[in-house]
């Protein structure tokens, strides 16, 4: 800061230099001098600090000595001689007077010393230094908290031993303690560390701190030499005292021959090889035409395959496209049951609804359409079958859901649905359970949904409300799920927006009322939609089935040939076992296929699924997605 | 430093930290059967104990007070406040090396026990009052209370050599009173910050000494002067 303005004030002055006369400089000059004087005082007196204390120590805690730095005269004025003052709190001292220093001398300049009759161990001692009157620095310590022990001498070291090949040696250090330190009466108890290093090196190795006074160095090279030097402290305090003498150690050179002992194994080098080797293999396999290594380097992640279906259409999401190649294969579909490997994997966990929180994936399809329970199938399903049924963006219902039942509600309720639960729409009933807007009065909400309609708001109507409720109902019917098909074959999609389901399905109701089978049903293809092929049986049931008042378009085959291949197999078998069994059974439980075939082709029956009206038994048969057991299957069919 | 302290976390910490601790190294000071006549242990190990537990006191107690400076009164200039006002000063300690080297043997252990049993009450407050602290510092608790275990293990090891040194000496139970405990308890912060400031400087202070007096007579009576 001084400089600073030191540099500004030359600047002013040599600007002003310029537009006026010398006595004008002069003036400026003057008055930034007195300005910075004023600013700082010390600028008058001595450009450098104020004296301050540097160190005070005690070499063998019984006397000690501070020492302050120089007052730099650089000022106008002399200073004042500076003085130290001391005082001991003793406790038999009342009064606490400043004594000045006893000795200026011994201990070198600008410092004070003393003696052992001025020194008392553990009695605090407070020093201030003095100029001109004025206290210009002040310290407080004891004298035992100031040890700092002189260095230990009569450094010297003795040949150990060489070793055979005569390039290492090793010595032992030794040296004695400090005069001053009284060890042999136990006054002061001293810890020694070793320094050490080669001539020419820059940093010292050091050793940790030894309470003896000799110490070996190992492994010292012959044609080296080597610096020692060891400093002590007392044994519980912090600082070290000042090194002592370097120790030059120059060891004798037994042979001429110093064979190079050293090897060092060229890691590097190795490692640089065996890397750019490796890749350079890895480089001719990956980019080699031969197929085999390849294949057997990086083998290739099998893409999902679909007969029929090009999975590029699958990925780019193009639905229309994929249900019409759906619904073209259609003669694919009888290779589809029967043998199909699924239903062995398929399991219905029909006794235990309680475990069931989160219902099958084929209630979540058919049941509510919220979103949410859907989405909630998606998201908190963990089970491994039924996630993938579901994916939450799929999900989307275009009903108006109200999506107050948020997740956990209603999956949950298609599982616990115990007892019949009707086709949505199909028995007239009216659902008051339904916690799904449909309040479709054949509908007949199982108990599941009762769960649920605590949390949903009863969207229901009057049961005018979709076939999707008494579809999803269905769903978590259990019974109705028995034979729901997994997927049903969305053939088409009606102007309505609702789902036409293969082969010649009636369009699933939409948000339509019972009574409205169109709507229903195009409620239940819009959320078959939605789920991109993948429905499970009981949402299919769901639909289809609604209301016997949903007019079905000509679905003549009875016959799974035109369903599309996804067709589970107890769709297929139940529709096998019913053929045309258009009707659903009221008060029966009609499962639903997820994905079956809308074959239901009597018009007053609208859109019935060929699985339908399977009397199941009173279990409930919550297939997630699609997941039914072969036993179940077995007890479902009549 | 109002803060209340589950005791069931402190009381597990300290005993963690008691075992902790205690597994370092310590020898316990062995006692004899009482009344029994001639101790096993030779006065040779039992300086050597007493000079390995009071080393050991002074470390934790330089550790604590170091802690507890830089925790709560760091640059408040207590030291220059500190003024001799340890309870302990009323005992006549040697305060340099010609004095300690005047003092006979006996008259040297007796001043040692009575200033270990000064401590006794001190200590055991100042446990007591950190650990009713409300952020009581563990570190800080923990060594309060192996300094404090450790302090009466010397006591009893002294006045084993005591017996052993001069076994004549009835039972002197001189020791300064410490009154402290009002200031530890003080409301206002900077006074009851200062007073565990001087409790804490005068522990760090009187552990030196008696580590420095057992040396001392360890070197004057076992190894006659010649460490």
């Amino acid at each position: 800061m001084d400089l600073w303005q030191l540099l500004l004030t030359l600047a002013l002055a040599g600007s002003s230099d310029a537009f006026s006369g010398r006595e004008t400089t002069a003036a400026i000059l003057s008055r930034v001098s007195q300005s910075l004087l004023s600013v700082n005082p010390d600028l008058n007196t001595n450009s450098s600090k104020k004296p301050k204390f540097t160190k005070c120590r005690s070499p063998e805690l019984e006397t000690f000595s501070c020492h302050w730095t120089d007052a730099v005269h650089h000022g106008l004025k002399s200073p004042g001689p500076i003085q130290l003052f001391y005082t001991r709190r003793n406790p038999q001292e009342e009064t606490q007077e400043w004594k000045e220093c006893p000795d200026y001398v011994s201990a070198g300049e600008n410092s004070c010393y003393f003696n052992s009759s001025f020194t008392s161990i553990w009695i605090p001692y407070c020093i201030k230094l003095t100029s001109n009157g004025g206290t210009v620095d002040e310290k407080c310590f004891s004298v035992n908290q100031i040890v700092q022990p002189d260095p230990p001498i009569a450094l010297n070291w003795t040949l150990l031993n060489i070793s055979l090949t005569g390039v290492h040696a090793d010595i032992r250090v030794r040296w004695e303690a400090p005069l001053s330190a009284d060890i042999q009466k136990g006054w002061m108890a001293l810890e020694y560390e070793l320094q050490y290093k080669e001539v020419n090196e820059t940093q010292w190795k050091m050793m940790d701190p030894i309470l003896s006074t000799s110490v070996p160095l190992y492994s010292l090279r012959v044609d080296k030499e080597y610096e020692v030097r060891v400093r002590s402290k007392q044994q519980k305090s912090e600082n070290y005292g000042e090194f002592s003498e370097v120790l030059y150690v120059k060891l004798p050179q037994m042979n001429q021959f110093t064979c190079e002992e050293d090897f060092y194994f060229p890691w590097l080098l190795i490692i640089i090889f065996g890397i750019s080797g490796l890749t350079v293999m890895l480089f001719v396999f990956l980019f080699s035409k031969q197929q085999r290594i390849k294949m057997l380097i990086l083998p290739p992640v099998p893409v999902p395959k679909i007969k029929g279906i090009d999975p590029d259409l699958l990925k780019e999401g193009k639905l229309e496209e994929v249900n019409t190649i759906l619904a073209i294969h259609d003669s694919y579909k009888p290779e589809f049951h029967s043998d199909d490997s699924w239903v062995e994997f398929i399991e219905l966990d029909i006794e235990d609804p309680d475990e069931k929180t989160e219902g099958s994936d084929t209630d979540r399809l058919l049941s509510s359409d919220h979103e949410k329970s859907r989405s909630n199938l998606g998201v908190k399903d963990g089970d491994s079958g039924r996630t993938s049924c579901y994916e939450p963006d799929m999900l989307e219902t275009d009903f108006n859901v109200n999506d107050i039942h948020d997740g956990t509600s209603e999956v949950v309720q298609p599982q616990r649905l115990k007892g019949e639960a009707d086709l949505l729409c199909l028995d007239q009933k009216n659902q008051n359970n339904s916690p799904y807007h449909d309040a479709c009065p054949a509908i007949h909400q199982p108990s599941v949904i009762q769960a649920e309609k605590n949390k949903l708001q009863p969207l229901l109507t009057d049961g005018a409300e979709s076939t999707h409720q008494a579809a999803h109902i269905q769903l978590s019917n259990p019974s109705s799920l028995a034979n729901i098909d997994f997927y049903a074959q969305v053939s088409d999609i009606t102007p309505a927006g609702s789902v036409v389901l293969s082969p010649g399905q009636k369009n699933k109701a939409g948000m339509s009322q019972c009574d409205m089978h169109p709507e229903v049903v195009s409620l239940c293809q819009a959320n078959f939609i939605m789920d991109n092929a993948y429905f499970c049986e009981a949402d299919a049931k769901k639909c289809i089935p609604v209301t016997p008042h949903i007019k079905v378009e000509s679905h003549t085959e009875p016959s799974f040939n035109q369903e599309d291949i996804y067709i589970t197999t107890e769709s297929l078998t139940t529709t096998a076992g019913r053929p045309g069994t258009a009707e659903h059974i009221p008060g029966s439980e009609m499962p639903v296929p997820d994905y079956t075939s809308i074959h239901i082709v009597q018009s007053p029956q609208g859109l019935i699924l060929n699985a339908t009206a399977l009397p199941l038994p009173d279990k409930e048969f919550l297939s997630s997605c699609g997941y039914v057991s072969t036993d179940q299957l077995n007890k479902i069919m009549p | 430093m109002n803060i209340k302290r589950s005791p069931w976390k402190g009381s597990l910490l300290l005993l963690l930290v008691s075992n902790l601790l205690l597994c370092q190294s310590v020898t316990p000071l062995p006692i004899c059967p009482g009344g029994a006549v001639r101790c096993q242990v030779t006065l040779r190990d039992l300086f050597d104990r007493a000079v390995v537990l009071s080393h050991y006191i002074h470390n934790l107690s330089s550790e604590m007070f170091s802690e507890f400076d830089k925790r709560y009164t760091q640059g408040r200039g207590f030291i220059s406040k500190a003024i001799n006002s340890c309870h302990t000063s009323s005992l006549a300690t040697p305060e340099d090396k010609e004095q300690a080297q005047q003092i006979s043997q006996k008259d040297f252990v007796s001043l040692i026990v009575s200033i270990l049993r000064s401590w006794n009450e001190p200590l055991y407050h100042l446990v007591t009052e950190v650990r009713s602290m409300q952020e009581a510092p563990e570190a800080i608790l923990s060594k309060a209370i192996e300094i404090e275990e450790q302090t009466k293990r010397l006591l009893e090891g002294m006045e084993l050599i005591l017996s052993q040194v001069h076994p004549e000496t009835k039972e002197n139970e001189i020791y300064s009173v410490w009154s402290g405990l009002p200031s530890l308890q003080m409301a206002d912060e900077e006074s009851r910050l200062f007073a565990y400031y001087n409790l804490l400087h005068c522990l760090r202070r009187d552990s030196h000494k008696i580590d420095n007096y057992l040396k001392l007579l360890k070197c004057r009576i076992i190894h006659d002067n010649n460490c």
